[in-house]
C-alpha cells in the first residue's frame, strides 16, 4: 500500500524539486499537483491524499490556511515548504508533520519521508506499526585495517560529514560510512538526540542551552564544544531535555 | 554658530536681575511713595525686556560680533531707561508730588534702571553662547559616531559579498560535474547562511551564541566544499555563550584559516576555536594549519578586524597574528568581558 502523495506550490520549479525527489523512494505514489490554494483545497478533498507537500507562502490563499479549514480528521499528513522561515510554530500547531527549508536537502527530505513512512501506519489504523530496530550496543568502525567496536554508551555526539558521520567517543573520533539519519535508528531516542540537520548529541552531554533570536540554539557540551541546534528540533529538544534528569537548570529560557 | 536656543533661556536670565531689583527696593518698602516709583520702574525693566531679547535673538541669528552688539545695546538701553526716567517724573507730577517735567535731572539717577538692563543683556548672552556652544558640541559627537558607524557598516559588508560568490562558484562547478547532492547539500548550507545574516538588525554586535551560529553556518558550507581535508574543533568555556562580540568578527579569520592554510593542505588539516575567559577579558583564538611562506601577505580579513576592533573597543583590545613555532598560524583576540543581558 503506497502513501498518495500531493504536492501544493505555486512555483513549477518547485514542485519539479519535491517530484524528482519523490520518485527515488519506492513507497510514495504521487496522486496530484496543484498551484494555488483554492485548487489545492478541492483537490484534497476529491483525491483524499495520505501526504502533502505544501509550500507555505502562495498567492491568495497559503499553504497554512489551506490546512487549517480542513477538519483535523481529514487532515492528511503535510509536510510544509517554506524559504523564510516564520511559521514554525504554526507548523506545529497544525501538527505538521515536518517543515523542509527552501532550497531543500536531500537528507532533510529523506528524514521527512522516514517520518512520514512511520507514522503512515498509526493514521491508517489498518496495519500494526512496524516494529522499531532494538537500539545498536556497538558501532564497528574501521581504524586502517583492521575494525574497532566503539560501544553505543561512550559515543558522545555523531557529525555528519558528507557521506560519512564522524562519532565523537571519549575525545576520540570515527569515521563511518554511514548516513547520519540510517544511524540516528539505531539509537536509543532517550539517550540521543538529532539536534541538527548535521549532527546527534547524546543528551547527557548538553551542558548549556542559549536560544538564538531565529529560534535556533547553541549547544554547549561538557567537552566545551558548541554545535548548532536548529530550530525544526528544538521543540523534540526542549521537551526530551526537561525530560532528562541530568540536564543543568542553568540555561537561559528567554526565547 | 546659529544654534537656537529656548525661550526659557532669556526667562532664567531675567530672574536674578529681577531678584537683585526686588531685594534692592526693600529697604523701601515702608515708603509708599518709593514704592510706587520702584513698582513702576521693575514694570517698565519687565516690559523692555521682551524688545531687548527679540533684539539680541535676532542679532545672534545675523551672527553679528560681540562689539556690535555691544555698541547698540549699550545706548539702547540707555535710552530705555531715559524714557523710565521720564515715566517715573509723569507719576511725580500725576501724585502732585512735582509741578512739571525737570528735563535736566533727567539723566540723574538712571544707575539702577539702566544697569539691570545691561545685567539682564549680559546674562542673557553668556547663556545663549555658553548653550549654543554645548549644543554644538553635540552635533559635533553625533556626526563623529556617525561617521564610524558608517565606517563600521562598510567594513562589515566587505566581508559577505567576497564569501558569496565564492561559495556560489562551488555550487556551479559541482553542478558542472554533476555531482548533483553535493551541490544541493551546499545550497542548503549557503542558504542557512543567508538565512542568520538576513535577520541581523544592524547591529555591531551580538551575543557569542550568534556569533557562533554563523560562523557554523558558515563553516558547513566549507565542510561540504573540503569534506575530509578538514577537520574542525570550536569550544568555548562555561557561561560565555551571552558575552558580547563583534558581529561577523570570527567569519573573515577562519575564511583565512581555511582559504590561505588548510585548503592549500594537500593533507587533512585542523582548524580550532577556541573562546575562553581570563579574568574580566574575553580570549577568542583561531589556529590552524598552514604552509608558513603562503600565508604571507594574506591580510584583506585580517586588517579588517583590527578595524573594527580598534573602532568598537579602541586601547581596550588587542589582536596578535602571526605563525608559532608549533608551526600552525594563530589569531589571538583579547577584548572586555561584557554580558549581553547588562547591554540588551
Amino acid at each position: 500500500m503506497n502513501i498518495r502523495v500531493v504536492i501544493i506550490d505555486d512555483e513549477p520549479l518547485a514542485r519539479l524539486a519535491v517530484e524528482v525527489r519523490l520518485a527515488r523512494h519506492g513507497a510514495f505514489e504521487l496522486v496530484g499537483q496543484f498551484g494555488d490554494g483554492a485548487s489545492a483545497s478541492a483537490g484534497i478533498a476529491a483525491l483524499k491524499p495520505d501526504l502533502v507537500f505544501v509550500d507555505v507562502e502562495m498567492p491568495g490563499k497559503s499553504g497554512l490556511e489551506v490546512l487549517a479549514v480542513l477538519p483535523p480528521a481529514r487532515r492528511p499528513m503535510a509536510i510544509l515548504l517554506t524559504a523564510y522561515d516564520s511559521f514554525a510554530l504554526q507548523a506545529f500547531e497544525l501538527a505538521a508533520l515536518d517543515y523542509l527549508l527552501k532550497p531543500v536537502d536531500d537528507e532533510r527530505f529523506d528524514e521527512a519521508l522516514e517520518r512520514a513512512r512511520q507514522a503512515f501506519p498509526y493514521r491508517s489504523g489498518s496495519r500494526a506499526p512496524a516494529l522499531a530496530v532494538p537500539p545498536a550496543l556497538h558501532f564497528s568502525v574501521r581504524a586502517g585495517s583492521r575494525t574497532v567496536l566503539v560501544p553505543v554508551a561512550e559515543v558522545e555526539r555523531i557529525e555528519a560529514d558528507g557521506d560519512y558521520a564522524t562519532l565523537h567517543a571519549g575525545g576520540k573520533t570515527w569515521l563511518m560510512r554511514e548516513s547520519l539519519h540510517k544511524l540516528a535508528m539505531q539509537l536509543d531516542p532517550r539517550q540521543f538526540h538529532r539536534v541538527h540537520r548535521s549532527s546527534i548529541v547524546r543528551l547527557d552531554m548538553i551542558a548549556e542551552l542559549r536560544p538564538l533570536t531565529n529560534r535556533d540554539a547553541m549547544l554547549r557540551l561538557r567537552d566545551g564544544s558548541v554545535l548548532r541546534a536548529s530550530r525544526s528540533y528544538m521543540p523534540a529538544l526542549s521537551e526530551a531535555l526537561q525530560q532528562h534528569a541530568h540536564f543543568s537548570t542553568q540555561q537561559s529560557t528567554d526565547l | 554658530m546659529k544654534v537656537e536656543t529656548p525661550l526659557l533661556v532669556p526667562v532664567l536670565a531675567a530672574l536674578p536681575v529681577c531678584a537683585c531689583m526686588v531685594i534692592l527696593g526693600l529697604p523701601a518698602a515702608s515708603h509708599g511713595y518709593i514704592v510706587a516709583f520702584r513698582t513702576l520702574f521693575f514694570v517698565a525693566c519687565l516690559l523692555w525686556l521682551i524688545p531687548l531679547t527679540l533684539l539680541q535673538r535676532a542679532m545672534w541669528r545675523r551672527e553679528w560680533s560681540w562689539l556690535r552688539m555691544g555698541a547698540l545695546l549699550l545706548p539702547l538701553t540707555y535710552a530705555m531707561a531715559i524714557v523710565n526716567a521720564l515715566l517715573g517724573q509723569s507719576l511725580g507730577i500725576s501724585l502732585g508730588m512735582e509741578s512739571g517735567y525737570r528735563w535736566a535731572s533727567l539723566a540723574r539717577g538712571l544707575d539702577s534702571c539702566w544697569l539691570a538692563l545691561i545685567a539682564f543683556c549680559a546674562v542673557h548672552a553668556v547663556a545663549v553662547y555658553y548653550l549654543s556652544l554645548q549644543q554644538a558640541r553635540l552635533h559635533l559627537a553625533q556626526a563623529q559616531s556617525a561617521a564610524r558607524d558608517a565606517e563600521l557598516r562598510a567594513l562589515r559588508l566587505q566581508v559577505n559579498p567576497h564569501f558569496l560568490f565564492n561559495s556560489l562558484n562551488a555550487v556551479s562547478a559541482l553542478v558542472s560535474s554533476q555531482s548533483n547532492r553535493e551541490a544541493n547539500r551546499m545550497l542548503a548550507c549557503l542558504a542557512d547562511f543567508l538565512r542568520a545574516t538576513l535577520t541581523h538588525d544592524g547591529r555591531h554586535e551580538h551575543a557569542l551564541a550568534d556569533e557562533l551560529a554563523l560562523l557554523d553556518a558558515y563553516l558547513a558550507i566549507e565542510k561540504a566544499r573540503l569534506g575530509e581535508r578538514l577537520r574542525l574543533t570550536m569550544k568555548a568555556g562555561p557561561d560565555l555563550l551571552g558575552t558580547v562580540v563583534p558581529y561577523l568578527m570570527l567569519q573573515p579569520l577562519v575564511e583565512n584559516a581555511i582559504r590561505h592554510g588548510i585548503a592549500l593542505l594537500s593533507a587533512p588539516g585542523q582548524l580550532d576555536i577556541l573562546v575562553e575567559r581570563a579574568g574580566e577579558r574575553l580570549l577568542i583564538s583561531v589556529q590552524n594549519d598552514g604552509h608558513k611562506r603562503l600565508h604571507e601577505g594574506s591580510g584583506i580579513g585580517l586588517a579588517n578586524v583590527r578595524q573594527r576592533l580598534h573602532h568598537l573597543y579602541g586601547e581596550a583590545q588587542e589582536i596578535q597574528a602571526g605563525w608559532r613555532a608549533d608551526g600552525r598560524f594563530h589569531v589571538q583576540i583579547s577584548m572586555p568581558l561584557r554580558s549581553m543581558q547588562a547591554a540588551p
